[in-house]
């Protein structure tokens, strides 16, 4: 594969180097399109969008045309920015050396790389026809269903396109056939996970979609929120699009409320102490009803999950992790243990989780009335209703910190991602299946309303097909929330959400007592693993 | 060996014994058959769960009960319904048979030269069959696997797991060869003596009386590739197409979240088979299971 | 005989021993020693599958041992598997043999009965006794209840997973039941009656006839039973995603080792490395480790065991 010289873990040097040479390139040749330089740096095209974003914010290039009369989307051409190039000729002199070393090595790299990925753009002609490959992660029947239907109307509208589709496949299945880049792997890649956007973009396993965007001439910031477009790209390479998304809120047991006396759902941490131990019913040494299941094993109740909830950064601006020195980390963590210790204690409730039924079943705690309230996403009501619960379902907006009222509404949002091969040959029939499941007004509406997720783009959310229940509205609401988040992408994908998850497991069962001394233990884990990467 | 297994030792004779003696031997056999019945209940209760909980109700597999309220037979038809399942099945073959036919080709002239010919480094290529035989297949895992994906394209097929097993599997060379060394060097004498070249001799005298060696090897390499997990794990797992039954059983229990009586009548798809080869094939597993331990 | 039909007499000989040999000889080296050799390759350079492989010393190694978060649990775990579990496999495995050597009637029946579950293949045998042992709902648990005695998490609990494990362990110890059922019966009978005429009881018996005769294969048995754990990956990692709900199915990575690291071994740290987080050169440092823990239990086998090669000469 041809990730040469530029992948996530080139040093800083190197990058420096790697600019200085595209500089140089441009000063050289003139106005030059993203592969072009790509070829001639010996970078592969991840690396180059990368560095002509870069040098592009830094106002050093300007996009100025585009190279028109070839198959393919129409390349974007940068030329040097006229007014910064004496600048930059004047601070590169001294280094020009270094930076044609540079380049060469690249170079040299990139001859004994032993796979050779097509460096030049899509080829193909997208309406030729054609077989292309799609791979997605769902394995439930009405999904595997639901997306079958949308690829059936996409395969109508474009009569020359084929699409197999294989379902059930997940991150690490991914991630290991897109290095092997072998004959049969897939053209149309999406993955549920989008904490591993950044070893998907940095790596260059994900194709950068900007040429195929322009060329379509689509305006994402008018058709896509603009969480959903951050969880898709990383360090300004887009290499994928958002394919409906998840949002997260409370789901609460109305009956239960009634009963404990509680007139709305709790709208911060401390009020949803209190009601969860109100709707806490005891039956000998166990319950009869627990107000929630805190514990981070307790179906989506986990660390990043809860941390959305309070304003907090996982990481500082040098890129280091952050967890031991922003307090929200700690607040989380205290007030899950002390919401722990007040519902019973750990290994009580340890017990009582035992007896939960599955998650995805029927038997789900919250719709069984095991547990009173729930952190849970958009499907869970779908999932619900269709499980034939007894009791009315309310839906609200997960709480948020005592001191952080105004930002009531927001959520954690996640979804799935769906990008391009790097080593399809049918990169513009790819692109079609892309942007027909992505933009298609159609398309999202449907799927969302077969699947019960929330829809990726305006014109869905806005439309008057879309099926929003009673109770759906709110994740609809959470979604569009400025203040809900995700975690920020990292290029060793969710290594250090997994880091910080087991030292929650440690901290909550009370094998680490110290939690001070424990976050920056976690913290140095984090930061060595992602130098590790590096 | 097995001649001896079938008939357990007498421990006394009793024509001879005295009347305490014989209520002893009593109290005695009613004891071990006690233990012994207990020990089996272990061993089988399991099954029997299994078995149960396969034709249950999928609400009734998430309850405490032991017994089915009805016998849900049509469970087992929805195993084979499941998309995949008969492919897995298809691959599961492929990759047993053809694994097993290629390991026993390869690796019969290997052991007989190892059993039967004297030569320099015969001691070192012993010990470097051992070595490889208890060598966890993991240790080599990433450059295979590089190999097998980028050089040869071949990631997403069985292919990986079967064209190394024409090249000798190490724990069939050296089952074989301490098979091998049981027969007498008078009988390769004696064909040789009548002008057989050695491959002569391997395939005239030496295999047929080696049937039982090779019966017992192709026995455990048919198991070994039916059980094999990490190998379809790590070649096949990103295309369905080519999935086996070790590997599609777990994704079974992932696609069927809490349906544990589908997945439960899965399991007993999986380990049907390998049990009415037992019963096929019992003393030659038995005999293949003490020759790894015991002779040599 | 000339020196010349000799010679060509044992070139001949050469020729053909080679010739028997070389499905093995090649495949030694294209399967074992090439990849050998390059993992020690990797094991010094930093590579992720993308580009080429950069040279980065023994960073690997020391991220491995200082830093890994994962590889000490794995080697407890693999030290408390072979304190415990093979001991109990090798205790039970032996009585077993004992107590079929014993049964006189239907001992056909009860050998094949003790035998079967070793044949279960190992994810469906996982698959089971992860329900069996279910915490909520299992048969196990059903009846432990019943009889008013405490239930374990099992496969949910770090504390119970490894024991649970140990029980799957035991449930196919018919492998090691053949092999000492086979030993105790080659023990010579005369000394049996030797020891008889002495007056030795049951226990005496046991102690001065039938241990030391059956010793080099007890010491087998615990010798390949360690090898064994060292290579032990599918149990637990099936166990461990089956129990923790997340098998990969829907798209979420599995948490390795659930419950809490407790069910994590050495290969399936070469997994999680490799093709996890894709840290081929890390990937290769755990390889190697385990590559030289097996050899060395190997080595101990055959010296242990000499006559594993010297018979026959």
């Amino acid at each position: 594969m041809a990730g040469t010289a530029g992948t996530p873990g080139t040093p800083r040097v190197l990058r420096a180097m790697n600019d200085r040479a595209a500089l140089d390139l441009l000063l050289e040749h003139g106005p030059l399109s993203r592969t072009r330089i790509g070829k001639l740096t010996g970078l592969s095209k991840p690396t180059a969008s990368q560095l002509l974003a870069r040098l592009e914010a830094a106002g050093l290039v300007l996009a100025t045309g585009t190279t028109e009369g070839r198959p393919g989307p129409n390349a974007q051409l940068y030329e040097v920015n006229p007014t910064a190039a004496y600048a930059a000729g004047l601070d590169v002199t001294p280094e020009r050396i270094l930076a044609a070393l540079a380049a060469s090595a690249s170079l040299a790299l990139l001859a004994t790389a032993c796979t050779g990925q097509s460096e030049s753009a899509a080829t193909d002609d997208p309406d030729a026809k054609t077989t292309i490959t799609f791979w997605h992660g769902w394995s439930a029947p009405t999904e595997v269903k639901a997306i079958q239907e949308n690829v059936d109307a996409f395969e109508k509208a474009h009569p020359n396109i084929t699409v197999k589709v294989v379902g059930n496949i997940n991150d690490d299945k991914l991630n290991q056939a897109l290095r092997a880049g072998g004959s049969n792997g897939p053209d149309v890649v999406s993955s549920f996970t989008t904490s591993n956007i950044g070893k998907f973009c940095s790596s260059g396993a994900f194709l950068d979609l900007q040429p195929f965007i322009e060329k379509s001439k689509l305006d994402l910031d008018k058709l896509i929120p603009k969480p959903m477009l951050d969880y898709t790209q990383f360090e300004g390479t887009r290499c994928a699009l958002p394919l409906l998304g998840d949002a997260y809120g409370l789901y609460y047991n109305k009956d239960a409320f009634e009963k404990a006396g509680i007139k709305s759902p709790p709208k911060t941490w401390s009020e949803f102490a209190k009601d969860a131990k109100k709707l806490t019913v005891s039956k000998g040494d166990s319950y009869q009803q627990l107000g929630f299941m805190p514990t981070y094993h307790g179906y989506e109740t986990v660390v990043d999950h809860y941390m959305s909830q309070w304003d907090h950064a996982y990481f500082d601006q040098d890129g280091k992790s952050n967890i031991a020195k922003d307090p929200a980390f700690a607040e989380m963590f205290t007030y899950q243990k002390k919401l722990i210790d007040d519902l019973g204690g750990f290994s009580k409730l340890e017990k009582y989780r035992n007896t939960f039924g599955d998650e995805w079943g029927a038997k789900h705690p919250f719709q069984t009335g095991q547990v009173a309230m729930q952190l849970d996403g958009e499907w869970r009501l779908g999932m619900a209703q269709q499980a034939g619960v007894d009791f009315e379902i309310g839906t609200a907006p997960m709480p948020v910190a005592d001191d952080e009222v105004d930002e009531y509404g927001k959520g954690f949002l996640s979804g799935t991602i769906i990008g391009i091969a790097p080593q399809s040959e049918k990169q513009n029939a790819a692109w079609e299946l892309v942007k027909y499941l992505t933009t298609d007004t159609e398309a999202v509406v449907s799927f969302a309303n077969a699947i019960h997720n929330v829809p990726s783009t305006f014109a869905a959310l806005k439309s008057p097909d879309l099926k929003v229940d009673e109770g759906f509205q709110t994740f609809l609401d959470i979604a569009q929330n400025p203040h809900s988040n995700t975690p920020p992408a990292s290029v060793n994908g969710s290594t250090y959400q997994t880091t910080l998850q087991d030292f929650g497991y440690q901290y909550e069962s009370g094998k680490v007592k110290d939690l001070e001394a424990g976050l920056e233990k976690t913290a140095k884990q984090i930061d060595t693993d992602i130098e590790q990467a590096k | 060996m097995t001649q001896v297994l079938d008939k357990p030792v007498q421990l006394a004779n009793p024509t001879v014994a005295e009347r305490t003696a014989r209520r002893r031997a009593l109290l005695e056999w009613i004891a071990i058959h006690s233990l012994g019945i207990a020990v089996a209940l272990f061993f089988t209760l399991p099954f029997v769960f299994v078995v149960l909980t396969s034709l249950m109700s999928d609400q009734q597999a998430l309850t405490r009960d032991l017994v089915p309220d009805t016998w849900q037979w049509s469970n087992y038809t929805k195993v084979f319904d499941t998309p995949g399942f008969l492919t897995w099945w298809r691959n599961t073959l492929i990759y047993a048979g053809l694994g097993t036919l290629l390991t026993v080709v390869s690796s019969v002239p290997v052991a007989y030269a190892l059993a039967k010919f004297r030569f320099r480094g015969r001691n070192l290529s012993l010990m470097l069959v051992i070595s490889m035989m208890m060598l966890p297949p993991q240790v080599v895992i990433i450059p295979m696997y590089l190999f097998w994906a980028k050089q040869l394209d071949l990631s997403g097929t069985l292919w990986p797991l079967i064209i190394p097993m024409a090249f000798g599997d190490a724990f069939s060379i050296f089952l074989l060869r301490q098979f091998l060394m049981t027969i007498p060097n008078e009988y390769l004498d004696a064909a040789r003596v009548d002008g057989c070249g050695e491959f002569r001799t391997l395939t005239r005298v030496v295999l047929p009386m080696a049937k039982p060696g090779i019966a017992a090897v192709a026995l455990f390499q048919f198991f070994y590739a039916w059980n094999d997990y990490f190998g379809p794990q790590i070649y096949a797992s990103e295309n369905p197409g080519a999935w086996t039954l070790s590997y599609g059983l777990e994704s079974f229990k992932g696609a069927h979240h809490t349906d544990w009586n589908l997945t439960m009548a899965a399991t007993v798809l999986v380990m049907a088979p390998v049990i009415l080869v037992f019963f096929f094939a019992q003393k030659a597993f038995v005999e293949g299971v003490t020759l790894t331990g015991v002779k040599g | 005989m000339s020196t010349h039909t000799l010679r060509a007499k044992r070139r001949r000989s050469a020729l053909r021993t080679v010739a028997f040999l070389a499905p093995w000889l090649i495949g030694f080296g294209v399967f074992f020693a090439y990849p050998l050799v390059s993992t020690v390759y990797f094991s010094l350079m930093k590579y992720d599958g993308f580009g080429t492989p950069v040279f980065r010393g023994l960073g690997n190694w020391a991220y491995v041992f200082n830093d890994y978060p994962l590889f000490w649990p794995a080697l407890r775990n693999t030290l408390w598997l072979v304190l415990v579990m093979v001991t109990c496999r090798v205790l039970f495995g032996l009585g077993i043999g004992l107590l079929i050597t014993k049964i006189k009637t239907g001992a056909g029946v009860f050998r094949t009965l003790f035998y079967l579950p070793y044949l279960a293949p190992p994810v469906a045998a996982t698959l089971a006794f992860v329900f069996l042992l279910n915490p909520g709902t299992g048969p196990v648990n059903s009846v432990l209840d019943g009889l008013g005695l405490p239930t374990p998490g099992w496969f949910t609990d770090p504390t119970w997973s490894k024991p649970a494990l140990t029980a799957l362990a035991l449930w196919g110890v018919g492998d090691l039941m053949v092999i000492f059922m086979a030993a105790l019966l080659d023990v010579p009978k005369e000394q049996y009656e030797a020891a008889e005429l002495d007056g030795a009881s049951a226990w005496q018996r046991f102690r001065f006839v039938t241990l030391p005769n059956i010793s080099p294969i007890v010491m087998f048995a615990v010798v390949t039973g360690v090898i064994q754990t060292m290579q032990y990956y599918t149990q637990p990692l099936v166990a461990g995603k089956v129990a923790s709900g997340i098998i990969g199915g829907s798209g979420q990575q599995f948490e390795p080792g659930y419950p809490d690291k407790s069910t994590l071994t050495l290969p399936q740290l070469v997994y999680n490395l490799g093709f996890q987080r894709f840290d081929y050169g890390s990937a290769c440092v755990v390889a190697l480790v385990l590559f030289a823990l097996a050899m060395a239990f190997t080595a101990l086998l055959m010296r242990r065991r000499g006559g594993l090669i010297q018979a026959g000469d």
